[in-house]
Parts: structure tokens; sequence; C-alpha cells
């Protein structure tokens, strides 16, 4: 178990070490940021000035590795636009970003694992195919046009939640179902298809025929098993809220990572980019091998070497 | 001033001695919001600044005339510059005063909690969410009269248009066409427009490769006759715009109406000019659009290919992303025959167009290297390098008229429209937009 998690952990370092050389690259042959930076009639010398003192005129490699010996040291710069460690930008916003994710994940397993179990059991009747209608048109409808129907529904009609903004719990709500509702509808139909093969599976027969009551059936045995793909899913689908919120960050201005990632690129703000995707890279590995040790735990069947 | 003129402000005058040497006067008693005393040491320690060459900043070009400020007496000042000067006032409107000691003492911090001696002083400022000011009481020109001032970045339109209508935000910026009838339908807030100072036009690259079409004057004024600016305004801007023929726009220095009059929209002249040129079946282009730094940009770009394509030039539109498209326009390797762009004057005045993107009009550029124009012309030059140097405002205003004569002969752009500033703006608010899109909450009243 100890090797098995060194081994993985050297791989989170490789994961990340290619991140980080990927973000380098793609933003360095998308052209230097000085001409966004500086306004359109600056003159070539303090073009030139501003080239020199970021270090944009030297070769390639030269800049490569200068980048990679400061990240190696968790320098992750200084932000172009603001003069503010990059850093500290980008964890200045992880709570909000983290907010809306745990928000959306937990309305997306509560209601997904519930809509789920209600479609299995109640196979066949009009429960099941309401679930799987809008689970069906959860899964269809783009964010976007999803936050922009809520906000017209209960921000400009029914005047119930503020339409963006950030502070109060009521601000969460929109944006929360905005972005949970994709994986809540991808959840309630892995949920159904498991606890449907596991109720006809003879570990469930076994439990009802010692006389336990049906909710101990459902919760305790199958949906036990039933939990495993489920929770793979929402290992996936948490590095999609934490990182795919860039839409709903926008619609509901939201401060969020995604937000200021979509600013830094448009501005070309190398060292934001850079740094949110480093701390993404770690995030995104650290639960991917949270997720695989997770099994474990739901089903003794698995064990790492 | 809205109408481009300028008034004493922290300067309460300032006169030229000779051609080269100005006098100003500051106002007395200007106190920065942090208790520090605005003297004429500290604006002389804001212009060094300026013109040091060791440490260039943004604005070093606009002031590389000025040679040495010095200060006379606690309320005045001289400047000498290298030769006449009659861009100083101008100039000042966009020079800000920044606080000597502060700024020495604190460095960077200024820029997350800036100190000036403006109506409002700085409050919070939560970087994506909110920026607060308060109204400062001791405001030299009266205390004003809106206490609280919150602005909140909302960067999709729609979500702004919701929170105008729902009375979340009392004023929206960029209000896009599309939405101005649900806020007249919303009773809470209208729309109010400005003419902007900002004009959006085409550059021709005459000189991309030889034997261009583009090269010939008679084909770039084709295109001009081939554009229905009128149209394009109305259909896909809503009609919010002026078509216009020039580089200029009536509230800047310099503009002529007549010399400044829209090319008609004659599609059988422009086929006449073509086939004079030697093109009497068109012949083929590219154009470079950039996507949503512009009012419905890419849309009036398609709405030219198809004008275009009407005098039978075959346009090929390649739309790009503003940050790779503005690097590859100033650093002069334009991929296409032809680019989309907009330019806001926001000094009011003709050099800041004229000069900036003709003058020495080669791909090279001249002194501030711009030159986004490809005409090489000696007259126009020499107008514009004369209207640089002249003090007499009627002197200039006559150099600026020769200089858009020639540039109506060449027609080295395709000249468009004038834009206009959309806002929605809650009709609790006392307020006019303003042409240079600056949002002076001084200026505002809650009614």
């Amino acid at each position: 178990m100890l090797a098995y998690l060194a081994r993985r952990l050297i791989l989170v370092l490789v994961v990340v070490w290619g991140a980080a050389t990927l973000a380098f690259f793609l933003l360095f042959f998308s052209g230097d940021p000085v001409n966004l930076l500086l306004p359109l009639d600056a003159s070539p010398e303090v073009r030139a000035q501003f080239r020199r003192a970021n270090g944009f005129d030297r070769p390639v490699a030269e800049q490569y590795l200068h980048y990679l010996s400061r990240v190696v040291q968790g320098d992750l710069g200084v932000s172009l636009r603001n003069q503010t460690p990059a850093l500290r930008l980008v964890l200045e916003r992880m709570p909000a970003s983290m907010l809306l994710a745990a928000a959306a994940l937990l309305f997306a397993v509560v209601f997904g694992v519930l809509a789920g179990v209600l479609a299995a059991v109640r196979k066949g009747t009009a429960s099941e195919f309401i679930v799987l209608f809008l689970a069906l048109l959860g899964q269809s409808m783009p964010v976007f046009w999803l936050g922009l129907m809520l906000i017209l529904v209960f921000g400009l009609e029914l005047r119930w939640l503020p339409i963006s903004g950030y502070g109060t719990w009521q601000h969460l709500v929109l944006p929360t179902l905005a972005v949970g509702t994709f994986s809540m509808a991808a959840i309630a139909r892995l949920t159904r298809g498991g606890v449907l093969r596991e109720l006809r599976s003879d570990h469930v027969r076994t439990a009802r025929a010692k006389g336990l009551s049906e909710r101990v059936v459902i919760y305790k045995h199958a949906l036990r098993n039933a939990a495993i793909p489920v929770v793979t899913v929402v290992g996936l689908q948490l590095g999609n809220l934490l990182s795919g919120a860039v839409i709903t960050e926008t619609i509901f201005a939201w401060p969020g990572v995604g937000r200021l990632v979509l600013t830094a690129v448009t501005q070309k703000d190398f060292p934001v980019v850079q740094a949110a995707v480093i701390v993404f890279a770690v995030l995104l590995a650290v639960i991917n091998l949270a997720v695989d040790l997770l099994y474990s735990l739901l089903d003794p069947r698995v064990r790492y070497h | 001033m809205p109408d481009g003129s300028a008034k004493p402000w922290l300067a309460t005058g300032v006169r030229a001695v000779n051609p080269t040497t100005w006098e100003m006067t500051i106002r007395p008693g200007i106190k920065f919001h942090n208790g520090e005393e605005l003297t004429a040491e500290t604006v002389k320690w804001n212009f060094d600044r300026v013109i040091d060459p060791a440490k260039p900043l943004r604005i070093s070009n606009s002031w590389a005339a000025l040679s040495k400020v010095e200060v006379v007496n606690p309320t005045t000042l001289r400047f000498t510059f290298r030769n006449p000067f009659p861009l100083f006032q101008t100039r000042l409107t966009g020079f800000f005063i920044l606080p000597q000691k502060y700024v020495t003492e604190n460095g960077n911090k200024y820029l997350q909690e800036p100190v000036g001696t403006g109506p409002y002083k700085f409050v919070r400022w939560v970087r994506d969410q909110q920026f607060e000011l308060e109204a400062n009481p001791n405001y030299w020109n009266g205390a004003p009269k809106i206490k609280r001032v919150i602005f909140r970045p909302i960067p999709e339109a729609s979500s702004r248009v919701a929170e105008l209508i729902s009375g979340g935000v009392d004023i929206i910026t960029n209000l896009v066409p599309e939405a101005v009838s649900a806020v007249r339908a919303s009773n809470v807030a209208e729309v109010r427009t400005v003419p902007s100072i900002r004009n959006i036009f085409v550059i021709l690259n005459t000189q991309a490769k030889p034997g261009s079409p583009l090269a010939n004057p008679k084909v770039r004024l084709a295109l001009n006759y081939a554009v229905d600016k009128r149209a394009i305004v109305k259909n896909v801007l809503g009609g919010f715009g002026q078509p216009t023929g020039c580089a200029l726009n009536p509230y800047i220095f310099g503009y002529d109406p007549r010399a400044c009059q829209p090319y008609e929209y004659n599609p059988e002249r422009a086929k006449q000019l073509l086939a004079e040129a030697g093109y009497p079946g068109g012949f083929s282009m590219t154009l470079g659009s950039p996507n949503g730094r512009y009012l419905n940009d890419r849309q009036v770009a398609e709405a030219i290919v198809g004008q275009l394509a009407q005098i039978g030039v075959k346009v090929e539109l390649r739309v790009q992303e503003w940050s790779t498209y503005v690097g590859q326009i100033l650093e002069r390797k334009i991929p296409t025959d032809a680019v989309l762009l907009g330019w806001g004057n926001n000094e009011f005045d003709a050099d800041n167009s004229l000069y900036s993107l003709f003058y020495g009009g080669t791909v090279r550029g001249g002194p501030r290297q711009v030159a986004f124009s490809y005409v090489r012309s000696v007259p126009l030059d020499n107008a514009l390098l004369q209207a640089q140097r002249t003090i007499d405002p009627e002197q200039r205003k006559k150099l600026y008229l020769d200089a858009l004569k020639v540039l109506r002969a060449e027609a080295p752009w395709l000249f468009l429209y004038q834009q206009e500033d959309l806002y929605g703006v809650s009709k609790r608010i006392d307020w006019k937009p303003r042409p240079d899109e600056r949002l002076l909450v001084a200026d505002m009243a809650i009614k």
C-alpha cells in the first residue's frame, strides 16, 4: 500500500510537470503579452524595455528552464497586470470556486442518488419515467442556457434570488443549480442502473430472504455496491465542476478561479494562467488518488500493491 | 469637458511664455485623501517620473517633447519643451497627479490602495467582485451628491441587463443592441446613448505584396463607394453609429465636416473605378477582424464581405481573438490584406489620430512608430508635423484640413463609422453619458 502510494505521488509530480510545461509552451507560442499591456502607440523603446524587464527577449529554452526552476522553488511568478504574486491571486479565488464546486457536488450527489434509487425501486412506474426524462433534459441543456434561464425565472420574474454576485447563501443557489444539474443527471442515471443490477443479484436476494426490511436491503446492500461507479464519476465530475465553472462564473459574476483564468488568458497574463494550471493539476491529481483510495473502502475486493 | 474642451482643474492656468516655454499655476490648498498636500514640488516630481529616460512609463511617449520642469514658486511651474508644443493643455487632461510621499514610501501598494485628490476616496477593492468608493467631503470642487459608489464587474451581457432591470445596479455599460428593447420595456431603466470618440475603419495594406490592387488609389476609392455604411449601422448596430468619411469625428479638434463627408454608397461608380484601375472583373483579398472587441465587429466585417462581393471583390474573412490580432498589428505582421480596427482618440485633438496613424506612413512607421496606414505622402507628413509644432489654433486647423484632403484623395482606409456607446441607466439616475467612456460619478445625482 505504501509503495503504491509512493508510486502514485511520483506520478502526481509527473502530471504537474507535464501540465506546467504545456501551459508554458502554449502561452509562449501565442505571442508575448507586451502589446496587450502597453498602449497601442507605445514606442518601440518602451516595448523593448518592457520585454527585457520581463525576460521575454531571451531564448525559449532559457525562459523555460528559468520558469521550471522558479516553479520547483514554489515561485509561480508575479501577475503582469496586477504586480501581485500569481499564486496568491489564484489561492484568493480558490474559496469561491471550491464553495461553488462543493455546493454543486452536494446538490448533484444528494439529488442524483435519491432520484436514481427512486427510479430503480419504482421501475416501470411514472416516477421512473419522470426521473429519466429530467435526467436526459439535465444532461442535454447547455450550462450557458440553463444559467440564463435560471436568471430569467428566479431572478427577474419571481425575484426570489439575486442575479449575480457573491457574499450570501442566496447568491450561491442559482450558480449551484446551473453547475450541478449536469452532474446530478449523470449521477441519477448511473445510480439507477447500478441499483437495478444489484437488486437482481444473489446477495440482495439473500438479504431479502433473511427477512431484512426493504430499506436496509436497498441502502445497505444494493446501494453500497452500486456506489462504486458513482464514486468514480463523482471524482471525475469534481474536476469538471472545479475547472469547468468558467461559463457559470462568468454568467453569475462569481469571483472564482475560472473567471480569473479567462481574464488572464485574454490579457496574456502568463504567470496567472500558469499558476492556475499548476494548482489545478495538483488538485485534480490528488482528487484522482483520493477516489482510487476510496474504492478500497467501498469494495474490500479492491487491493493496491 | 464632455465636448472635448479643457477647463482649469488642479492647474488653474497654463500660458505660453514663448513657443517652447509654458508656465502653469496650480490650485492652492489641494489635499490628497491621506492629507498630503499637492504642491508645485509634487507636480514636478510627477513629470520628472514621466520624462525619466531610464524608466520609461506607459505615457512617456506623449511627453517626449518635454525637456525639463522647474518650480518657480509654491504654486507656479515652468515647463521647457524641445520644440513648440501646442498639445500641452490637451495632454494635461490625461495627466494624473500621484501623491509623491505616499508613492515613494509605499511603492506598489499604490496600485492596490490608490490615493488621489478627487471627489471620491478609495474604500475597498475585492478583485472581480467589487470596487467601492465613498464621497470625499473635503473635495475642493464641493462634496459630490452621491455618497457611496460600488463598481461591479459583470462580464456577461445578459446578466448585466437582468441586474439593471431588477434594480440590482443603476448603470450598465456596453449594452448590446439586442438588449435595447428589453431595457426600454422595463419601466425601471432606459437606454442612453452618446456618439463615442471612437471611429471604426478598415486599414488597407497597400504595401503587402508588389502589384497588389490595393496599391491603386482608384481601387481603394472603389471599396469606399461599394460599402453601404448606413445599411451596416442600421442593420448590424441597431442604428447606433454615424457613418464617417475620415479618421476624425466632430468631437476632435481639426475635424472638418466637408473633408469628412462619408463616401456615398454607389456600387456603379465603384465598378467603374475598378474597371478604370484595370480590374473590371474584381479581385480577391483577405480581411481580418476581431471578435467581440468592438460592438458587433465580426458581423460588421461579414456585412462588408457581402457588399464587396457585389462589385466582384471576393473577400476571405479571417476572424481572430483580440490579443493575437492586436499583437500581429503592432508587430506589423498582419497576415491579411486589410484589418478592421477602431481608434478612440482620448485627447480630442487631430494629432492623436492623424499623426499617430498616418505620419511617415510606411510599414516602419514614423517617430511614434505606430503607422497603421500605408500611405506615403510628403505633403501629408509635412502638414502633420507642422501642425504638431504650431501654437496658433487657426493655423493648425488649416494644416489638418490639408492633411484630410490628402487622405480623402488617397483613401488609405475603408472608412466606416463613428461608434455610439450604449448605456442602460436606471430612471432614478440623473446623468448623461460622455463620449470618452468615462463614468464620472461626481456628475451624477439621484432624482
